[in-house]
Parts: structure tokens; sequence; C-alpha cells
């Protein structure tokens, strides 16, 4: 613990310097300088690569070269694998999570009720707490600690026949869940900032959407093999399995604790600052957020809330609806995933290239709706309806997030994007309180024209996103030629303002 | 914005209006009377004790319907439709509550009936599902345990608490009973009727729509013990009809769970001339769902499945012979309840299934009001603002030409996302530097442009 002290104290008493954008990736000339750092740092584990910095390091251990970014990255995407595979616990078991805990639809919805609440607040603490208070390093590994123990809790509830600590323990896990995910982006932007951000971001959600791919898959097969070796199915079945399925959090509390060492090597070797999430909340800043970050929120909330509630209440729906065995239904709930872990990067980076931020929002939204609508009023194949929505779902998040960075200054980026995931959480809580008590008393059918509402809503502030945009000239549905010409006409004109400037300063 | 809600308030307003036109929904509306026992003189022949004759006469504009409910043998609902608004009941008691009862009733005058259909629920099975398979096909015989003939019941007597005849849509009947062995000790096997003066959705699950031509039988079993560990049911039914008995089951998929929520078909056991063109003449019709409540909930809900329709020998007794004599087409099938996974009818002793029997066609759902308001202003308001902002953006695009020959153009005010404000040079990536609003433009458009108009050919 003092160690990371120690070490965050020396960090913050280095001039501040930036990272990456600035200082160009180039080799250390000066020798003494790292010397000198290094007798600072304390050589706490005397690595080699250490001890030698002038030499050439091997690729994959040199934090500058691409390869040792790869390794770093794969850490990283398995930092989220655990959390991510456990979220979706309940919606792989519904049918028996309902059984086993004898609950009623809207109980079983409060499991990931339970999980927003934390959020709510946790999204504006979670920078706070990874900056000021723990660290990165260590606040990494503090939320998957709690990822860890909230699922462990959530097990035990089930294996003590117990909903309501079932209930805390979804509690913890979204204490951890969220701001973990935080620090995999803090992390993220720390190693990947100004070279290969955009694609990592990318892999990262692929990674953690295989997280859910594989536990919607595995985890019938995980209870079914428990269930047979204890005989009958119940509560202890349903435990034990939620146990196993615990390790995936270990593992990638594994992973934090490694990322957090080979984090700490690089510091030291490239001098660089802990990574920090840079979020600056100022609640005050509300006030000042334009009608456009308003819109962005609206779209998001109204979006998320038809997305994920709808994944959760999945296994019975095409149960019921489309006569599919239960392990078809798992397969076909978690098809959203499958679709967006490869389809994120790519559409990330066709966004990238195109543009028109707002124009792509706007096809993922109504794409969306077409899928819901699709399963709300045909008996149509689900597979296609679902296959859209994976990939409405994964062209929104590559569209939609970024916009955020062109409406408001980048001092008041942490607070925004906390206010977003704030909403977001405050919505997926409600929401799914709501989704669980229209499908007990209303049925399937109110509950999908329920989300094509909310979708709608999401659609109706694209459409009004889109014309202030207009109205205003905003950058945010511009192409990338545009962007690009934009930037490099602003940076002229700076230049130009500076050689202005220059002499009347030294008068 | 003002005026976009002003717009969702208006159409919110015709949301409400179009709600209550479809809630009246089907407009037909007929005169429901209840009578018991027609034309019974107790001193000339007194009813056993227990066997009751409901008959609730249901007169429309130019024809007459009269649903007849008995006891007498195995428990049935006689639906006679007659194109007269005169025609009666007739009964000859004395001949009615002997041993052959063949003739005994009558609807009058006969040359207008039109159509008549009977569903007479025979007998209740109950099986030992040991291997959890909820399928009676493939349940060893021996789990079968002897079923309760519901002719043999003992029935509850129908009074001011079981009679009504002002229910929610009409006369209402409630026949309660056992066959006196122990099972039956603590628990019931009962039948409602419901009639109807109009079209409608009876409240509580499973919520069948009906209209005015159709009744509602409820039954259900509460507190009856089970005789096994893992006991489950079966009611075998019986249709009987005259020109045409129900024959085939059609199993509609509906997109609707609205009103009974995770049941995504119904099934209607339909009486149709061989012609399968012409119409429908009577039907029975249920949604495959039992409940293992009372008061259900979701979780509640268990499936039912029917046995293909055969044809079978009528039961001997009651009011089907005492109607059709041995002139009826009788098919039989039987209603199984529950799933494998599911738990079975012990943990709640209690089981209730729902059907509707009716003549004509079979009432068909439709989206609720409420789905279809919400649909429409969920689709119409952003297709509105697309419409208008697409119009809108249009004009703008003319009215204000590409170029900088208007001095203030739109590119001009697109790009002062600079620096150019006078505030501290700041070396850090994009958007940071950004000043705010209004001051940034007029500063840019004024002091710069020069600058910019320099730097527009690059």
């Amino acid at each position: 613990m003092t160690q990371f002290h120690t070490l965050r104290w020396r960090v913050y008493s280095l001039p501040p310097q930036r990272t990456r954008t600035t200082c160009p990736r180039t080799k250390y000339n000066n020798m003494t300088d790292i010397e000198e750092r290094q007798s600072l740092l304390g050589n706490v584990n005397g690595e080699s690569e250490a001890e030698e910095p002038g030499k050439q390091m091997s690729a994959i251990s040199d934090p500058t070269r691409l390869l040792h970014r790869i390794v770093v990255l794969i850490f990283m995407c398995f930092l989220g694998f655990g959390s991510y595979f456990c979220y979706d616990n309940p919606a792989a078991l519904q049918t028996d999570v309902v059984q086993d805990m004898n609950l009623n639809t809207s109980q079983f919805m409060q499991l990931y009720a339970w999980y927003s609440w934390p959020n709510v607040i946790l999204c504006f603490l979670g920078g706070f707490l990874l900056d000021r208070v723990f660290g990165i390093r260590l606040g990494t590994i503090i939320f998957s600690l709690f990822v860890c123990v909230g699922q462990v809790i959530f097990a035990a509830g089930a294996l003590l026949n117990r909903f309501w600590l079932m209930e805390v323990g979804r509690f913890v896990f979204g204490i951890g869940g969220e701001s973990l995910s935080v620090a995999q982006n803090t992390y993220a932007v720390n190693w990947f900032k100004g070279k290969e951000l955009n694609l990592v971001f990318g892999l990262q959600l692929s990674m953690a959407r295989l997280g859910s791919t594989v536990n919607m898959n595995i985890m019938g097969w995980v209870y079914s093999r428990v269930a047979d070796l204890i005989g009958s199915k119940g509560p202890s079945t349903l435990g034990t399995a939620l146990m196993i399925a615990s390790v995936t959090c270990f593992f990638s509390l594994v992973c934090a604790l490694v990322l957090g060492y080979l984090d700490r090597r690089a510091e030291r070797i490239l001098k660089k600052e802990q990574g920090k999430t840079g979020e600056v909340i100022k609640l005050t800043d509300v006030k000042d957020f334009p009608l456009s970050l308003w819109l962005i929120f609206i779209i998001c909330v109204g979006y998320y809330v038809a997305i994920f509630p709808f994944i959760g209440l999945g296994q019975v729906f095409f149960i019921e609806k489309f006569n599919f065995s239960p392990a078809e239904a798992r397969a076909i709930n978690s098809v959203v995933y499958i679709i967006s872990a490869p389809a994120s990067p790519i559409l990330g980076f066709l966004v990238d290239k195109t543009g028109r931020n707002v124009i792509w929002v706007m096809c993922a939204v109504v794409t969306t709706l077409a899928a819901h609508m699709m399963l709300a009023f045909t008996f149509w194949n689900p597979w296609i309806a679902m296959s859209l929505l994976g990939v409405s779902y994964s062209l929104l998040a590559c569209a939609l997030w970024p916009m955020v960075a062109f409406v408001v200054p980048d001092h008041q980026l942490g607070t925004a994007y906390g206010f977003m995931q704030s909403i977001q959480n405050l919505g997926l809580a409600l929401i799914s309180m709501a989704a669980g008590a229209i499908l007990d008393n209303r049925g399937y059918l109110f509950l999908e024209v329920f989300f094509c509402a909310c979708i709608c809503i999401s659609l109706i502030a694209v459409v009004v996103l889109y014309l202030v945009d207009f109205l205003q000239a905003g950058e945010m549905n511009l192409s990338a030629a545009a962007r690009a010409r934009l930037y490099e006409e602003t940076r002229l004109q700076e230049e130009a303002r500076l050689q202005k400037e220059a002499p009347s300063d030294s008068e | 914005m003002a005026a976009a809600a002003r717009g969702v308030l208006l159409l919110s307003l015709l949301v409400l209006l179009l709600n209550a036109t479809f809630c009246s929904g089907d407009t037909y509306r007929r005169q429901l009377s209840l009578e018991l026992n027609p034309g019974l003189n107790s001193s000339v022949s007194p009813l056993p004790p227990g066997i009751n004759l409901v008959h609730i006469r249901s007169l429309g504009d130019g024809d007459t319907l009269h649903f007849l409910l008995c006891n007498q043998g195995p428990p049935t609902l006689l639906i006679v439709h007659t194109n007269s608004t005169s025609s009666s009941v007739q009964v000859d008691w004395p001949a009615f509550l002997s041993g052959n009862n063949s003739g005994s009733l009558r609807v009058e005058p006969e040359n207008s009936v039109l159509h008549s259909n009977a569903l007479v629920l025979v007998r209740l099975w109950e099986y030992d599902d040991l291997n959890d398979t909820a399928d009676p096909q493939t349940v060893p015989p021996s789990s079968f345990l002897p079923p309760y003939e519901l002719s043999r019941f003992q029935w509850g007597p129908l009074n001011s608490s079981t009679l009504d005849p002002q229910g929610p849509g009409g006369p209402e009947a409630r026949l309660c009973g056992g066959d006196g062995s122990p099972a039956f000790s603590q628990g019931e096997l009962c039948l409602q009727l419901s009639t109807f003066g109009s079209g409608g959705r009876a409240a509580g699950w499973p919520g069948l729509l009906h209209s005015a031509n159709s009744s509602q039988l409820g039954f259900w079993l509460q507190g009856v013990r089970p005789r096994a560990d893992r006991a489950r049911f079966l009611l075998e039914l019986q249709g009987l009809g005259r020109p045409h008995g129900p024959g085939r089951v059609e199993v509609r998929r509906s997109i609707d769970d609205e009103y009974s929520p995770s049941i995504f078909t119904v099934s209607q056991w339909l009486a149709t001339p061989p012609d399968q063109s012409s119409p429908v003449l009577g039907f029975v019709q249920w949604r495959p769902v039992a409940y293992r409540r009372p008061q259900p909930e979701f979780s509640d809900t268990t499936p039912c499945h029917h046995s293909a329709p055969a044809a079978v020998e009528a039961a001997a007794s009651g009011l089907g012979p005492a109607f059709y004599g041995a002139e009826a087409e009788a098919s039989g099938l039987n209603i199984s309840f529950g799933q494998p996974g599911e738990p079975a009818y012990n943990t709640t002793q209690y089981l209730s299934w729902t059907v509707l029997a009716g003549v004509g066609a079979p009432p068909a759902d439709s989206f609720s009001p409420l789905v279809i308001c919400i649909m429409a202003v969920g689709l119409g308001t952003p297709l509105l603002l697309l419409l208008l902002g697409g119009v809108f953006v249009c004009v703008r695009k003319h009215r204000l030409p590409r170029g900088r020959a208007t001095g203030q153009s739109t590119r001009t005010t697109a790009w002062p996302r600079g620096r150019a404000t006078g505030q501290s040079t700041s070396t850090t990536a994009w958007p940071s530097g950004r000043a705010t609003g209004q001051s940034t433009r007029t500063t840019v458009s004024e002091a710069s442009e020069g600058t910019l108009n320099a730097l527009v050919g690059v």
C-alpha cells in the first residue's frame, strides 16, 4: 500500500508533462535523466530492462513498442471479462433462477436494478476515486475485488436460498462493475492515446461482449452439469453454478494485478504519469451543458434501456413466443453480443473514417426500432431481428459516445460522461423494474411495445439533435474529411495568431 | 420544442379519443335473462338434490341464443341459436329426470333452430408424472389413477351466492361439487358459466375476448387432494353439434399476449360444414394456458395441450341426449395440463382453465388500443419531426447558398471552434480550448475574417 503512495507522490511531484501526444515516441536519449528517475522511484523489482535502459529492449518488453502494447492490451481486455461474464448470469439462467428461487419477473429484474443503483452515483465518484484516492492501479484492483466479492455473495445467496443476499451481491458487484470499466478505459487512453485508441476501445468492447456471449452459452451447460452432479435442481445447484462463474472474476482480478505491475514498470521506464481518468467532475457544469448534450443523454438512455433489460428477459421470450429450446434461446439471446464483438472495431473504424456521427446514430436507432418491431409484431425468424439488433447496437456505441467530445469542452468531458453513465444507470435500474412488472402483468407484446416507445423517444432526440446541430453548424455531423480540414484550419489559424502576437508581446 | 410538446399533447388527446372509441368495440348488444329450471313444476316432478338446469336467454335483434348449463349427468353447456326472437326452451321434466331422457328438451319452434352445439365435461383424469414428462401419451397406463366421472359428482345448490343474474357482462352461474371421496373432503371442482350482453374481455387472465354470441366457461380445481406424489390432470371433453359438431382444432398463432402473458397461440375447436369455405357455425376457443393459483402471477402460468379430436360415442346421460337424442355428431379431446420441469399440481393444489364457447366465428384478438396508440405516437412523432426538419433544412440550404459572398456565411460560423479568442495558448489536442457560444463567433468573424478567408482555399 505504502509503495503505491510513494510512487504516486513521486509521480505528482514530477513536472507536468504530456504523455504521448506531445512527446514523440523516441528512445530516451538522456540517460542521466532516466537514471535519476530510477533512483527517485526506487528500483523496486529490479527488472533487467530497467537496469540497461540504454540498450535496445526486446520488443515484447519495451513499453514503447507495439508488441508490448499488445501484451498489455490482452490483459486490459481480460480485465473486464469477469464482470461482463457475470453481469448477465441472471439472463443466462433466467428460467432456473426464477424457478429455483421461486421469483416472479419483477423480482428477477431486481437483480439487474440492484446492479445499476450504485452506479447512479459511482459514475461521478469512480473517476475521482481512481484519480485522487486510489490511483488507477490500486483502484482497478479494488474494483476487481468488489466484483469478485459481489459475485461470491450473489452465489452464496443462491446457495443459502436467500434472495435478499443475492440482491446484496448484485449491489456489491455493481459497485465494482462499472467503475472497473472506467478504469479499463483510463488504462486504454493512457497506453494508446494518439495511437490505436479507437481500435483499442473497439477491441475492449469486443472482449466485453465475448464475456457476455460465453456466459450466455455456457452457463446453461454448467448449470445442468451441476444439476447432474447434485442430483436435483434447486437453490444449491444455482449457487454452485454461480460460484463456478465467479472464477472468471478472479481471473480478471489477476489481470488487474498484472496490469498494475506492467503499468508501473512502464511508468518507470517511460517517465510517464500514472494514468488518470482526467475526470474532473463539477456538478455545477451541468447547468452549462448545451442542448445537444442533453439530447445525447436522452438518446443514450432511451436506447440502452431497450437493449439490456430486453436481453435480461430475452430467454423466456424466445422460448414462449418462438418455441425455442432453452439452449437455443440462450444462443439467440447472446447473438447481439456475438455480433457486437467483431462488429465494434469494424464499425468504429468506419465511423472514424466517415464522420457524420449523427447520421450513423440515426441509422442505428432506426435499425434497432425495426428489429424490436419485428420481434413484437411478427413471427419472422428472430435471428434476423437479433442480428440487426447486434449490428445497430455496436454502431450506436461507436457513433454516440464520441459525440460528447464534440459538444462539451475538454474540462467538462468528465462531468459529461459521468452524467451520461449515471443517467443511463438510473434509466436501466428503473426500466428493469418497470420491464419486469410490465411482463408480469401485460405480457411480451406490451413489453416490446414499451421498448419500441423507448427507442422512439431516442429517435425523436436524434432527429432534434440533427436539426440542432445543423442550426448551430456544429461539428457532430461533419464528415471526417471536413472535420480534419476544420482542425487543420484551426491549427493554422492559431499559428498565424501566435505569429501576429509574438512581436507585440516583446514590445 | 414547445411546438413538439404541443404536438405530443394533441396526439395524446387523440389517443384518449381513439381509446374511448375502440373500447366500446363490438357494439352488437343482446338482452339477457336468466331462468332456473324452466317450466319445472316441482310438485309434479321433484328435482333430485343438487340437480339444476340454468337457462340464459340472449335476445338479439332478429335472433335468440339459448345458453343451457345442466349438471344432470356429465356437466354440459348447450348453446342453441335460433332465428326467432320468441323461441323458447321446453323441458319434459319427468322424462328429463328419468334414466332415458332422449328428446326431453326442445327449443321451439324447432324450425327456427339454426345451429346448436354443446360442450360436455366427461371426466377428469389424474396421473402420476414420475418422469416429469407432462405428456399423458408417454406415461405408462399404471400411472393413471381411476378417473373422476363428473356425471357421478354431487353438486352444491344453485342459490343467490352461486347465481348472479346481474354479472359484470351478463348472468353468471357457478356449480361446485365433488365425488364424495376423501380427495374432495377439503376441495371442490367448480364450473362457472358467464354470459355477455356485448363484446368485451373478461377481467383477469386469460382475459379471453368475447362477443355477445359467446359464453365463457371457467373450470377450476381447488384444494382437491392429489392422489399421487407428482399429480397432473387431464380433462376429457366432448363436443356435440347439429348439423355439425365441433370437428377440427385450429391452433392460431397470435402475436398478442397482452391479456394472457407469454401465451402466443389460441386454440379453437370449430364446428364447420364439410365444405371448408363456408362460415364457421360454432366454436370452442381457449388459450392453451392454465393457472396454478386463484390470483395468478406470471410464474403461476402453466401451459396446456390438447389431443387430436376424435369421433366418439356421445355421453349417455345429461343435456346432450336430452336435446340431441342419438343424432348428434360427437367428438372428443383431452386437455392435459402442465409442462415438463414445472411444479406438479401438488405444490399449489389449484388449477384453473377457461374456455369460450359460442356460435358463429370465434372472436379474433386484435391489438389493444393502447398498443396501437403508443406505436402511432411513437412512430408518428419522429416521422413528423423528420419531415418538418427535412423541409426546414432544405429551405435553409436553398436560401443560404454556398460561398462567402454573403459575408457571414454558414461556413464561417462553422469554424469558430478555434482558439482565436484570445484564450491562453493551449497546446492540448483539439476540442479543448473551445470558448462558449456567441462571443466566439462574432470574434472570429470580425477579428480574423481576413485570415479565415485567406485560409479557405486550403
